[in-house]
């Protein structure tokens, strides 16, 4: 079911939403990056850049997250549970954004393992994505299966800005359609011309991305190229910063450690990791598969065209470009799998 | 839901000194009742928790025939098995698996058994070996080759006689270097292989041990005339989860926690060696 939204009820609709749960969307921080912030008031809503600089990823896959509490004292051990998560709205997050989710939610119950701190957090979360009338020159989600600037996968609404100001808006799950029946008021029906509208911008907003990659070539170029002289070279400008897999909406690997307070009390933890990072696969005694830059380079790139495809038939990457503009010595991901050899 | 990284909580019930750097442990979960209903394979591995300091993954090193403990040797190699060399008998620590895959003993019925180890890869081949000792009758001969660097360095000494009784069992040791008492024989493991010969006819060889021994098994067991698919090991890789999540265990697509530990020659002499 198709629905209209103006362009001011969009904010009667954003303060209508914090004022009963906590809403994340593209906003200034103190230094004037846009990124996804708690917001508090519609009026701090920054709907006009495309890209925040981060994604939203890390509102329900936090960057560091307390498993639990551990006391460990005379009586014994007791495990003490985090609580459970609060309800939240990802708002205006963009249609790669909000695929990444998708990777993700396969990833956190993959095997029969329901990794439940991911599932609960995403439960209670609300995607609203923004279509983009804009894409930039690092965009490249039509590369991808399903990516598009107008692809609705893994949101729960999906907003197309129209001609006229206002937006189409379009539920694909019960929560997205509780959101708009719970703002009934701010809705009106949307005709066929304005579906049709969205075909129109779907067809612009895609010709305005020039690259295209053919991704299932590039899998064919990678099965045999693990030992291929090309990563001896192509990773030396890698400075090893990690800074690409931080950015990344997809980049979901992670460690989990203990952090004692006394000898009583301590957490167990579990926060992001990178394969950049050269004590990632070091073992206990210094044996370690991926000793250098190289081979970790090699990894990742592996892992998100090559591996997670065998595993997940689909690439661990969404074409957002974020680790391209990301990237101190300007690595483009495109390039680097394109060249595989 | 239950949560997939809450550990069990345990007991350590009692410990044993094995080497200068090895320390058998046997656990009990406080929950008795999820004790009893608590199973796992040869060949899977479980996580330890050191309350207060980590996590660590350790091979079981007991068979599930023979389960009223949970049973671990651990070398001290890194902060979280230095911390369970501390642990005394009574302490609490926190279990969660099994994890990964097992030896496919249903597939090796009839068959012979030779374990080859070495060093402390012993601990990951004893609850293989004792699970076939235990169900004998399945399987015909079963022969053990095991070494380490000095008699000093051979894991579960006080194991080998009940192992020697099983009808058609045969161990055999060697050191490195002998010491003055040792009966048994003197030569790295390969060496000794190959003076053993075991046919490959109806036989798996299963190994486990060092890097640079298990190169030079396979070559000697390749030249005895076993095929690729008769040779079982298990891979040790640096883990978080255990699941399949984390990310870090991966050889190519594989996960060593999800896929392995266990691999036959076949499948691992496809993979790159990047583990
Ligand atoms: S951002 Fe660039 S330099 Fe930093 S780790 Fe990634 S590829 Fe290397
Ligand atoms: S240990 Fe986490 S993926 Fe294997």
């Amino acid at each position: 079911m198709a629905y209209l939204i103006s362009k001011e009820n969009i904010k009667v609709l954003l303060d209508a939403l914090l004022a009963v749960k906590e809403v994340y969307a593209p906003k200034k921080d103190a230094e004037e990056t846009v990124l996804f912030g708690k917001l508090a008031g519609s009026s701090e809503w920054h709907g006009d850049s495309l890209l925040t600089h981060t994604t939203a990823k890390d509102k329900v896959y936090l960057q560091s997250e307390r498993f639990f509490n551990i006391k460990k004292d005379k009586d014994g051990v007791r495990i003490e549970e985090a609580e459970e998560p609060e309800e939240i709205v990802i708002f205006g997050c963009r249609p790669c954004d909000a695929r990444g989710f998708d990777i993700l939610n396969k990833l956190f119950n993959w095997n029969n393992y329901v990794d439940e701190y991911y599932t609960k957090r995403m439960e209670k979360t609300t995607i609203v994505s923004i279509s983009c009338l804009k894409p930039e020159s690092t965009c490249f989600c039509t590369s991808f299966a399903k990516g598009s600037p107008v692809d609705a996968t893994g949101s729960d609404v999906l907003l197309t800005p129209l001609k006229n100001g206002s937006y189409l808006a379009e539920t694909f799950t019960e929560k997205g359609k509780g959101l708009i029946s719970n703002n009934s008021k701010l809705f009106a029906e949307a005709a066929e011309v304005d579906t049709k509208e969205k075909e129109l911008f779907k067809t612009e907003a895609e010709a305005k991305i020039v690259k295209k990659i053919d991704l299932a070539a590039v899998k064919k170029l990678m099965e045999p190229a693990f030992e291929s002289a090309y990563w001896d070279t192509v990773h030396l400008p890698c400075v090893k910063c990690g800074a690409c897999t931080f950015v990344c909406p997809t980049c979901y690997c992670f460690d989990i450690t203990e952090k004692a307070f006394d000898n009583i009390n301590s957490e167990r933890v579990r926060s992001w990791d990178t394969c950049m990072n050269e004590l990632f696969t070091r073992m206990a005694g210094g044996v370690n598969p991926r000793t250098d830059t190289k081979k970790r380079f090699r990894q990742r790139f592996m892992h998100k065209f090559n591996y997670h495809v065998d595993n997940f038939k689909e690439e661990l990457c969404t074409g957002c470009g974020r680790c391209i503009k990301a990237c101190p010595v300007s690595i483009d991901v495109r390039k680097v799998i394109e060249g595989v050899k | 839901m239950s949560n997939i990284y809450k550990p069990h909580i345990a007991k350590v019930m009692d410990i044993k000194v094995e080497t200068g750097d090895i320390k058998s442990f046997k656990f009990q979960f406080v929950d008795q009742a999820a004790q009893k209903v608590f199973t796992w394979k040869s060949g899977q591995f479980l996580i330890l928790n050191i309350f207060g300091v980590g996590e660590a993954v350790f091979t079981f090193a007991n068979p599930q025939t023979r389960n009223e403990f949970i049973e671990c040797s651990i070398r001290k190699v890194g902060l979280a098995s230095e911390a369970a060399h501390e642990l005394e008998v009574g302490d609490t620590v926190g279990i969660r698996g099994p994890y990964g895959n097992w030896f496919p003993f249903e597939k090796w019925h009839g068959k012979n058994l030779l374990y080859v180890a070495g060093g402390v890869g012993l601990a990951a081949l004893r609850s293989p070996i004792e699970f076939s000792l235990d169900n004998k009758k399945d399987f015909k001969n079963i022969t053990i080759l095991y070494g380490a660097r000095s008699p000093m360095d051979l894991c579960y000494k006080d194991k080998f006689s009940d192992w020697e009784q099983v009808k058609d069992t045969n161990m055999i040791l060697t050191a490195d270097k002998g010491a003055e008492g040792w009966k048994h024989k003197v030569g790295f493991v390969p060496a000794v292989l190959k003076e053993v010969h075991p046919s490959p006819k109806d036989t798996v060889a299963i190994i486990c041990g060092p890097p640079i021994m298990i190169k030079f098994v396979l070559k000697e067991l390749l030249d005895l005339g076993f095929t690729p698919e008769q040779i079982i090991t298990t891979l040790e890789m640096r883990m978080k989860c255990g699941l399949g999540k984390c990310g870090r265990c991966n050889v190519k697509h594989l996960y060593i926690c999800k896929d392995g530990p266990v691999f036959s020659y076949a499948e691992l002499k496809d993979l790159p060696e990047e583990y």
